[in-house]
């Protein structure tokens, strides 16, 4: 029953990385819409 | 409007295959972890290469996507093309990664080494090695034309040298431990149905899961030029 | 097509004269190829290990090494002193650049090779001079392999900031092919096999030196773009 601990392993690896990257994505695309919206609300500012 | 329009399209789609994608993870887990039989010779473990062999397919799917992509780009010379260039290839290397992770995961229990100079091993090694050097290209010059048509070559011709890999490696290591379940015959031989129907609907969601995060990374990189209009425009205009 | 050679030559023959001035490139890869062999030697225990199995790899290793200081210094000079920018206002044409470029480092690679390889013979006491002939030919042939690639990704490095790392980084793992396969000749051939043993290596070497000298022809008019 060794060999459990190593599927276990396996399993965390493969979807801990998954789950990593899109949490990355997922941040990175908030702060990206975060300093959009910014952008465009100051360009508002101008505009008027 | 027209833009706030494609958006929500593009997310609505998303959605979509959000779900699909979700659909048929569940689908691969169930039949990975409850439906298919244990394999005799290796036990419990070999249930790993359900997910292993799809993320190899998947991390080699996409560099032939950014070979393609880099083609693609400099022969239109379209941003387009060099956004999918670069996504295809970080998720390549995210997938690569976790290959070059589970494998001695899985190596350890059955060959009884973490690790060996097998063909197969060595030459995915050498793929990862050649795309985190792209990626790193990529990181170290700033965004524009040069960085688009350097990487571009330095996709095209990481893959070109895919072949001569294969075969330099397996030549130089010819004594390799043959794994059981792929042998290098080809895949499936010895395989029972159930596990080549399991494997299959691990690689369909494995491939789905590619567009899945393929479609987010686009997002990602197109909200990212967004700014830099943006930016660029207000720098400009005062 | 004679002009097109007389602009190859003409680099060449640029790059010769500058190296015949000020020999920084020659000097520096030599004395850098002899200290990579004497590391070698000192890290592994010659005395248990047989010098014919060890030896081809460390000979390799420091024309690998040696090259690639070769393959940055090269453009280094042309980006220094404006002189690239010099050459792309010429009519030249963009492969005759990178033609030029390539024969003058295969020929400053292979002027380090015909004094590194006296070095390599007295240091691990192999007899090289029956083997020589071919010896010759699959050290032209992988060193080949090794500018094509190294002189397309040395002229992108170029125009990096970081151009001293990420020329080996870029360059080490698209080569490791031609390096497996030299490795594996030279050692064949020193242990006195015949060409004829070793075909489907020397295929791999030409087929590596092949795609990619065409590989850059088809892409370097994107990288020579300013």
């Amino acid at each position: 029953m060794d060999q459990l601990g190593f599927l276990f392993a396996a399993n965390l690896c493969v979807w801990g990385g998954i789950f990593f990257y899109v949490l990355t994505l997922k941040k990175r695309q908030a702060a990206l819409e975060r300093d959009l919206q910014l952008l465009k609300e100051e360009s508002g500012k101008d505009g008027d | 409007m027209a833009e706030e329009n494609s958006s929500k399209e593009i997310s609505s789609s998303q959605g979509g295959l959000f779900w699909l994608t979700a659909g048929t993870m569940l689908a691969a887990l169930i039949a990975i972890y409850v439906w298919v039989p244990t394999e005799k010779n290796e036990g419990i473990i070999q249930r790993v290469m359900y997910f292993h062999i799809p993320c190899a397919w998947l991390a080699f799917f996409a560099f032939f996507i950014v070979f393609v992509s880099s083609i693609l780009f400099l022969w239109k010379k379209e941003r387009e093309w060099d956004i999918y260039a670069h996504c295809s290839a970080e998720i390549g290397v995210i997938f690569c990664s976790l290959v070059l992770i589970t494998g001695p995961i899985w190596a350890r229990p059955v060959w009884g080494v973490w690790w060996v100079w097998d063909a197969r091993l060595t030459s995915t090694l050498v793929l990862w090695l050649i795309y985190v050097a792209y990626l790193m290209l990529r990181g170290q010059t700033e965004a524009g034309s040069i960085r688009a048509r350097y990487s571009a070559v330095v996709g095209i011709v990481g893959f070109l040298d895919i072949p001569l890999i294969h075969f330099s490696v397996l030549w130089w290591r010819t004594f390799h431990p043959k794994p059981k379940v792929i042998s290098s015959e080809g895949l499936g031989k010895g395989m029972d149905p159930s596990m080549l129907i399991t494997l299959g609907i691990s690689l369909a969601a494995f491939t789905l899961l590619y567009c899945l995060l393929m479609g987010r990374r686009v997002a990602l990189e197109r909200t990212k030029d967004e700014i830099d209009r943006l930016k660029r425009e207000k720098l400009y205009s005062s | 097509m004679q002009g097109y050679f007389n602009q190859i030559f003409a680099i060449v023959w640029k790059d010769f004269l500058t190296e015949r001035k000020t020999r920084e490139l020659f000097s520096s890869m030599f004395v850098f190829a002899v200290l990579v062999i004497i590391i070698f030697i000192f890290s592994v225990d010659l005395s248990i290990t047989r010098a014919n199995e060890v030896g081809p790899g460390v000979m390799w290793v420091a024309i690998f090494f040696s090259g690639a200081i070769g393959l940055n210094r090269s453009f280094m000079l042309e980006k220094e002193n404006g002189c690239m920018q010099g050459l792309l206002l010429t009519p030249a044409d963009r492969t005759a650049i990178y033609f030029g470029k390539l024969i003058s480092n295969l020929g400053f690679l292979t002027l380090m090779e015909a004094f590194i390889l006296p070095v390599f013979m007295v240091f691990f006491n192999i007899d090289i001079l029956p083997h020589l002939f071919p010896l010759l030919l699959v050290i032209f042939l992988g060193t080949l392999g090794f500018c094509a690639i190294g002189t397309l990704l040395a002229s992108l490095a170029a125009n990096l900031k970081t151009r001293d790392i990420m020329l080996p980084i870029l360059l080490y793992p698209l080569m490791v092919p031609i390096a497996i396969a030299s490795v594996r000749m030279t050692g064949e051939i020193l242990a006195g096999e015949p060409l004829s043993e070793m075909l489907n290596w020397m295929g791999l070497v030409v087929c590596f030196d092949f795609i990619f000298i065409g590989a850059a022809v088809m892409t370097i008019d994107h990288i020579l773009e300013e």
